[in-house]
């Protein structure tokens, strides 16, 4: 059995999850980290994007979204604006959200708006991304 | 003795009125539910936001981060404060937006120069109130196109509220900014509460409620300290407006509770005095015509 540390991984409207884990890989903004039990202090970013965790020696996957981790040697902290489980996620409402974004991406819109539209396009393809790869 | 049509008319008015405000009652009550719901759902993002990003500021190595500029140099009367407000959408709930637009007021005349604060009021009631008062020569400014409403908070709303901010205190239109809502201690007791938003300083994070503060031996920033202060602060204000807000909705929610079931109960109070007042009416009435009869029969047989 592999070393473990606690990992707490806390959405807005919920805690997704609190326990220990083996190994934890998350996309941070400049790319793939993964972390083990040990690990260095460290904070860092996470764009929207997938989180996987290894649990018992199983991984398990889910969809994040903007939000930052802060890594201790025997526990991580990982605070978002919404994470879910790929079974969780509704296909058809990600579906109609890209779809409203990709609309709206093609009507002149201001800087600000522009940003705002892509990062929700950006979420939108996320979940649709992770339901499709680990969730058939 | 009153008329009995006059009593009969106000029961009738007054059940009409315990109707309506027996509705809102079990309204809000059903909204209070929901709203605790999400409160209790947000409270742990929202303490383990704050004392999160606590320990990580006190690794964080002196960046001369924008969102950390004290501006100093501004003179105290000179320094252009905001002050989020979040008050209710609709009266009929008590002292609730009595409460938080008193406090802002004082809040507002701590100010050294009542010209350079700036309101954001979330809610109708709120920015109605303050609108009059600036009719009335009251000098702080009111943005007028700051139209959020306070029902159901979404991370969306908070999103723009704190972008809003974000980019007026980067563009030097605000140096400080404050956030003023209600906050709940328990179900009975409610409390307004002044939080500072910016500049960001690190003894404005108070311990969080639940305590745990660990401490971060020297932390790495990937990839730099300033890119992820970037990152993390407008994360953090987010984080601090929906929260606020989820907790001011909950608040406001639980004193309309309060403040209809008062209502419900006095004017049942008030149905039960005057169906008393009626019926001794009433009788009063009956005996009258008896004894108008009584005499009429004894004067004809005399």
């Amino acid at each position: 059995m592999a070393k473990t540390f606690h990992l707490e991984i806390i959405a807005t409207d919920r805690v997704f999850y609190q326990g220990e884990c083996e190994h934890l890989v998350i996309t941070a903004i400049d790319g793939l980290l993964g972390i083990l039990a040990g690990h260095e202090p460290l904070v860092t970013c996470l764009p929207t994007g997938e989180l996987k965790y290894m649990v018992d020696g199983k991984w398990k996957y889910a969809a994040i979204s903007e939000g930052f981790i802060q890594v201790m040697p025997d526990s991580s902290i990982i605070l978002a604006d919404s994470c879910e489980l790929p079974e969780e996620i509704d296909i058809k409402r990600a579906e109609e959200a890209r779809q409203r974004a990709e609309e709206k991406l093609r009507q002149k819109q201001s800087i600000r708006e522009y940003y705002q539209t892509q990062a929700a396009l950006n979420r939108a393809m996320n979940r649709l991304k992770i339901s499709q790869k680990h969730f058939k | 003795m009153p008329n009995m049509r006059e009593i009969r008319e106000r029961i009738s008015s007054i059940q009409q009125i315990l109707k309506i405000t027996n509705a809102m009652y079990l309204m809000s009550s059903s909204k209070l539910k929901k709203a605790r719901k999400s409160l209790e759902a947000t409270e742990p993002y929202f303490y383990k936001l704050q004392s999160t990003i606590e320990s990580v500021l006190e690794h964080t190595p002196h960046t001369r981060q924008l969102f950390f500029d004290r501006r100093t140099d501004i003179p105290e009367e000179k320094r252009k404060k905001g002050y989020i407000v979040i008050t209710a959408d609709k009266g009929l709930c008590g002292s609730y937006n009595h409460n938080i637009m008193k406090y802002t007021e004082q809040e507002l005349a701590k100010a050294p120069s009542p010209e350079n604060c700036y309101l954001f009021v979330m809610g109708q009631v709120g920015r109605m109130h303050f609108q009059n008062s600036i009719r009335k020569g009251n000098a702080a400014a009111l943005d007028a196109e700051f139209l959020y409403t306070t029902q159901n908070p979404t991370l969306y709303r908070a999103m723009e509220i704190a972008e809003l901010v974000l980019k007026k205190f980067s563009e030097h239109k605000l140096d400080e900014v404050y956030l003023i809502y209600t906050n709940m201690i328990n179900s009975n007791v409610q409390e307004n509460k002044t939080v500072q938003l910016l500049p960001f300083s690190r003894r404005h994070f108070g311990k969080a409620a639940d305590g745990t503060m660990k401490k971060l031996p020297k932390a790495s920033f990937v990839p730099s300290p300033e890119k992820v202060m970037e990152y993390l602060i407008p994360q953090y204000a987010k984080g601090i407006i929906y929260g606020a807000m989820v907790e001011a909705f909950c608040c406001e929610q639980q004193s309309r509770m309060t403040a209809m079931d008062a209502a419900t109960n006095s004017a049942k109070d008030m149905i039960k005095d005057l169906s008393l007042l009626y019926n001794r009416a009433r009788q009063a009435a009956i005996t009258q015509e008896i004894t108008e009869v009584c005499g009429g029969a004894a004067s004809l047989q005399e």
